[in-house]
């Protein structure tokens, strides 16, 4: 097990360099300059280079790499090429939102997608099946860009019942009133994100769900006398949950830096939008930041679901002998 | 001797995706009697599974009962709610499956999966008695070391050792029926020889149901047998009676396709043709289109059922000797 463990977190760390270099000589193969966006084309000359220097543009590529990863190691992501901040005390700032986003994304995930899509293979072809998978269809088949502005247009603008943009109103408030007013915040952009995560909920839950239910160790559930509740809640859901399970959990990791459009849209101050933002202004060293937090977070949910997944299926030996 | 279950000309069928309903079992009728067990033969597609399904009320759900009864202690199954069929199976009624490579969770310990039958019955035992009796009945289906196999996963076990498995949690609360659907198909020779010992242990007091194509095993272990073709009961009759005088052309047919020590070293016997599927079931006999005695009469009409000498039944127009028409 400890060697398992040893030898995913060193594939990790091997992704994780890769994706890092890729990134690094992507951003810089981009046919256009930060300096030219940042500095004004009439400052000196001099001021340029000077500014260049700063910001280690003068030096060749290679040099830079290796600083950048010198840098990484020591847990420094260098500084904003805009705001001048730390890029590491950025993203700290950044990820709670983000988090807080998933956080509610996993929730309604649990208490809503999982339940419907037993519910819908319960009811395999009946009316309610299909308005479920009629409704999944449509989840999983919109732009979620279109949806949020959609949902703003509709919920902002029209009936004006909750804010369009940000995380909270400012100035920030305090204590219950403080939550409640992020919570109001948080629930269009939470909704935009869930309604691809709960679509394949949905849909992966019921369709294994009715594999499951087709099976022999169902029915020698059935011929101990269980009833069918009892049948589909200790002998079905653990192993229907398999596939969600692993669905789901690599979405997320996606998720963390892969919300770009949805908070871009609602203004959420999270890492989406942070990336976002530092794509239109060539911050080179906030990209990097976030592309690094991409990939460990990816990498991170694909160690958390195949230990989640080992956990739910014994047959399942982590490592292997 | 008391009656533990009876069908009386139960039918049932299989409904197709428009609602047309293709007639599978037809009419079928037999006993089985307190301390002995009966043994239902035939091939693939005859029927069996069907029958044995039907007494625990576990059908697939395309299928349709279309008439009869199964009386289990006087009472009809068929009439039963759900909630009462619930307290009946796996309590007095309890079934081995013939997967025992599929017929168990594989996320759930055996001895979990085993213990569960004891508390859904008994909701008030607690967990050390249940580990006992768990412990017990495992250890009385032979496998040993039963305290650490508990928590073992069913990939953990052989295939034998999931078929004892499979009867510890049928026979864990010692069932007035126990109905085994091919219970060695599965395995290979010599675990057949130890379940069937184990089966054979258990008879004593309930009644034993054996479904099998095995007429080796039927010989080994039942006193009755009913021969199943096509969803008919085309021959019934004590153990002795159906193996030493085959009415019927099929139950002829299958006895003489047994090769024995003194069989000479020719081809054995074989009966031309398959069993029809439940959508080509004609109105005559089933049998007929395979069988070397067919007459006209054979296709155009259902065959009658006769009793020849006692406790010896058979649905066929052939003449025999001593005949007595029980119905048209």
């Amino acid at each position: 097990m400890s060697r398992y463990i040893l030898q995913r977190i060193g594939r990790g760390l091997l992704t994780i360099f890769v994706s890092l270099t890729l990134t690094f000589f992507i951003i810089r193969l981009m046919p256009s300059n930060p300096v030219e966006l940042m500095i004004d084309p009439h400052m000196s000359q001099e001021t340029q280079d000077m500014l260049m220097e700063k910001f280690g543009l003068d030096k060749s590529f290679g040099e830079q790499y290796i600083l950048f990863l010198k840098g990484v190691v020591q847990g420094d992501l260098g500084v904003s090429f805009g705001s001048r901040a730390n890029v590491t005390e950025l993203i700290a700032q950044k990820l709670p939102w983000t988090l807080l986003l998933i956080g509610i994304v996993l929730l309604l995930v649990v208490i809503i997608g999982i339940p419907v899509g037993v519910l819908a293979a319960k009811r395999k072809g009946r009316l309610s099946d299909r308005i479920i998978s009629i409704v999944v269809t449509m989840g999983i088949s919109i732009f979620i860009p279109f949806l949020a502005f959609l949902l703003l247009y509709l919920f902002s603008f029209r009936l004006g019942v909750l804010p369009t943009a940000g995380a909270y109103t400012p100035p920030k408030g305090e204590g219950f009133s403080y939550v409640l007013d992020i919570a109001r915040h948080a629930i269009l952009p939470a909704v935009t994100l869930s309604v691809m995560m709960l679509a394949n909920a949905v849909l992966y839950t019921r369709n294994s769900m009715i594999d499951v239910l087709k099976e022999d160790y169902i029915r020698t559930a059935y011929s101990k006398g269980l009833d069918k509740k009892r049948t589909l809640k200790v002998h079905a859901l653990k192993n229907a949950l398999i596939p969600t399970v692993t669905v789901i959990g690599l979405q997320i990791g996606v998720m963390v830096g892969g919300s770009v459009m949805t908070e871009t849209v609602f203004s959420w101050p999270g890492i989406g939008r942070m990336i976002y933002d530092a794509v239109t202004a060539l911050d080179y060293p906030v990209l990097q930041g976030g592309f690094l937090l991409m990939s460990v977070s990816v990498v991170l949910m694909n160690f958390l679901t195949d230990l989640v997944v080992a956990w739910l299926d014994p047959r399942i030996k982590l490592g292997g002998k | 001797m008391a009656t533990i279950v009876e069908f009386k000309d139960y039918s049932m069928g299989f409904k197709d995706d428009d609602g047309v309903v293709f007639n599978l079992l037809d009419q079928v009728s037999f006993k089985v009697e307190e301390g002995r067990a009966l043994g239902i033969v035939g091939e693939s597609g005859c029927g069996k599974s069907m029958t044995s399904l039907s007494m625990m009320r576990l059908l697939p759900p395309s299928a349709v009962v279309q008439g009869g009864e199964i009386l289990f202690q006087g009472r009809n199954l068929l009439q039963m709610s759900d909630a009462e069929m619930e307290k009946v199976r796996g309590k007095d009624i309890s079934m081995i499956f013939q997967e025992p490579m599929t017929a168990l969770n594989p996320v759930l310990t055996i001895g979990f999966q085993i213990g569960e039958a004891l508390k859904i019955h008994e909701p008030s035992i607690t967990k050390e008695e249940q580990q006992k009796r768990v412990v017990e009945v495992l250890a009385e289906v032979g496998i040993s070391n039963p305290e650490t196999r508990l928590n073992q996963y069913p990939h953990e076990f052989s295939g034998g050792m999931r078929q004892r498995v499979m009867i510890a949690m049928a026979v864990i609360n010692h069932p007035i029926l126990l109905i085994a659907d091919e219970p060695t198909t599965a395995l290979d020779v010599t675990i057949q020889a130890q379940i069937l010992d184990i089966m054979k242990k258990l008879k004593g007091t309930g009644g034993l149901v054996v479904v099998t194509h095995n007429l080796g095993i039927v010989a080994d272990i039942c006193e009755e047998v009913v021969v199943m073709y096509a969803g008919r009961a085309v021959e019934r009759g004590t153990l002795k009676a159906i193996f030493d005088h085959p009415l019927h052309p099929y139950t002829q047919g299958l006895m003489a396709s047994i090769p024995t020590t003194k069989s000479e070293k020719k081809p054995l016997h074989t009966i031309p043709g398959t069993v029809p599927t439940v959508f080509d079931f004609k109105e005559g006999c089933r049998f007929a289109d395979r069988c070397e005695r067919c007459t006209e009469e054979c296709r155009k009409k259902r065959p009658p059922l006769k009793k020849v000498g006692d406790d010896h039944l058979v649905q066929c127009f052939l003449p025999f000797e001593g005949e007595e028409i029980v119905h048209e």
